[in-house]
């Protein structure tokens, strides 16, 4: 007897059909965006992308993201800009770069990633953790400062550190985004 | 006796004190001069990069034109520092209007980037510019063949285009010392250090994936060459009892630790007291 396998689309009708993603929102889509991460300098290749997902394959955390990184690539090439500047994945990145380094056709992935996350700080889409961050920085010219300086002097090391200056960091940071991602008088 | 201008970083000396002292003793050993740089601060790390290219690029480039006076290339202890330095060489020699950018903020301090100055890791001067067969002739008391993780971490490796560090040199470096290489699955894989500020779950299942498939392998300890790994490998394996149930018990050393007592050091003067996974052990696989 001949077995005829129902495919979904026989199967009768409720709702919209089944979609393994969000549909895209037509009317949302910035056709600039594309070509502002090109222009960039680490989005020349970007175009060269052909959806293989080895990115994805290489990324050791992209079974825990909504978007995965080769999708990511292909909502840049589509122009969603408010989806992929708002999303969490591109904070989540380990820039661990296992992503670009396999890509075949030469996307830097990671790097591509660090350009959006400026895109999105500039637009205050940032982590209050990361804003942390540079609020330390900006205050404190470093992530770390000595607190326990007799651990140092029981390794035989001065108690400060030689030739530590963080004056001209914080200088610099004062002209740059981190003093706007911080804001107040800081 | 060679030269270098030793960027030390702000991760190191605060929280790898052990680390600082024992890269500067093996440099001693090897007749490296490592002078600690004048008017510098931190690298701002991957998170400084990751909202404020323009400032990460301006305070490493700073940094590289403090070098290049000195006409010296710098040395650095941290993956991350190296990755910083690294990646901003890299831009900077290959993009003429970024460097003329640059510049002109450097020049309100009268400083230029020229390029003259390569920012280097600690280990890959010790491979290259020492050299194997010169590491070796010193070692007086080689380790007995013991097995060795190499914890690479991700700045040090990658992106290859621009760090230009192979893992064969660090695997060399590991057995000059008469220890044993351990092939493990997740070798390529990151440590978790980037993302803990942004999400802690993710970071320590990085670092507890990593020490397990270490362990599993037969490595009896481990080595970075990082303050951020190490944190992640070291420090964070205590809390894996708590987190996962599982206690590893596998002692994380930075490589200079290793060379160091395999030079003849005792556990002192590499601080292995410092170390939070007990590492003593280590002691009893050095001939006599």
């Amino acid at each position: 007897m001949l077995v005829v396998y129902l495919m979904t689309e026989m199967e009768e009708r409720s709702g919209p059909p089944i979609t393994l993603i969000d549909p895209i929102d037509m009317s949302k889509l910035d056709p600039t965006f594309r070509d502002e991460i090109k222009s960039m300098p680490n989005g020349e290749a970007l175009s060269a992308c052909f959806a293989c997902s080895t990115c994805t394959a290489a990324c050791p955390i992209a079974n825990m993201w909504k978007y995965k990184p080769h999708q990511l690539i292909r909502m840049i090439l589509l122009g969603m800009k408010e989806e992929v500047l708002s999303s969490n994945e591109i904070w989540l990145c380990l820039t661990c770069y296992e992503c670009q380094e396999r890509c075949p056709q030469k996307v830097r992935v990671t790097d591509i990633f660090f350009d959006c996350k400026n895109l999105a700080a500039e637009e205050g889409k940032i982590p209050p953790n990361v804003v942390a961050l540079a609020k330390e920085l900006l205050t404190k010219g470093q992530l770390y400062t000595v607190t326990a300086d007799w651990e140092r002097e029981d390794m035989g090391l001065e108690p400060e550190v030689p030739g530590l200056s963080v004056e001209a960091v914080k200088t610099i940071l004062k002209d740059t985004r981190t003093r706007k991602i911080v804001g107040g008088d800081e | 006796m060679v030269t270098y201008n030793l960027y030390i970083g702000c991760s190191v000396p605060v929280n790898y004190p052990n680390y600082e002292s024992a890269m500067i003793k093996v440099a001693q050993a090897y007749d490296m001069e490592l002078i600690y740089m004048e008017g510098v601060a931190c690298c701002g790390s991957p998170n400084l990069r990751a909202f404020d290219h323009t400032g990460w690029m301006t305070v490493n480039a700073r940094t590289l034109a403090i070098a290049d006076k000195t006409g010296y290339d710098i040395v650095t202890p941290c993956n991350g520092c190296f990755g910083s330095l690294k990646d901003v060489h890299h831009v900077l020699m290959h993009d003429d209007e970024e460097r003329e950018k640059i510049n002109k903020i450097l020049k309100k301090e009268n400083l230029e980037f020229t390029g003259v100055a390569k920012p280097r890791h600690f280990v890959e001067v010790l491979y290259h510019d020492i050299g194997i067969d010169e590491i070796k002739k010193k070692i007086t008391k080689p380790l007995d063949g013991v097995g060795i993780a190499i914890h690479y971490g991700c700045h040090l490796l990658r992106p290859g285009d621009v760090t230009e560090f192979k893992p064969e040199y660090l695997q060399e470096l590991v057995k000059v010392t008469g220890a044993t290489v351990i092939d493990y699955p997740l070798w390529k894989q990151c440590c978790g250090a980037t993302v803990l500020p942004v999400n802690e779950d993710i970071a320590i299942r990085l670092a507890r994936d990593k020490v397990k498939s270490m362990k599993e392998s037969g490595a009896v300890f481990a080595t970075v060459v990082c303050p951020a790994c190490g944190n992640q490998l070291d420090l964070q394996q205590l809390g894996l009892k708590e987190s996962y149930g599982e206690v590893y018990n596998l002692p994380v050393l930075v490589y200079p630790q290793i060379l160091g007592l395999a030079l003849g050091m005792d556990e002192e003067e590499v601080g292995l007291g410092m170390n939070r996974v007990p590492a003593d052990p280590i002691l009893e696989h050095l001939s006599d």
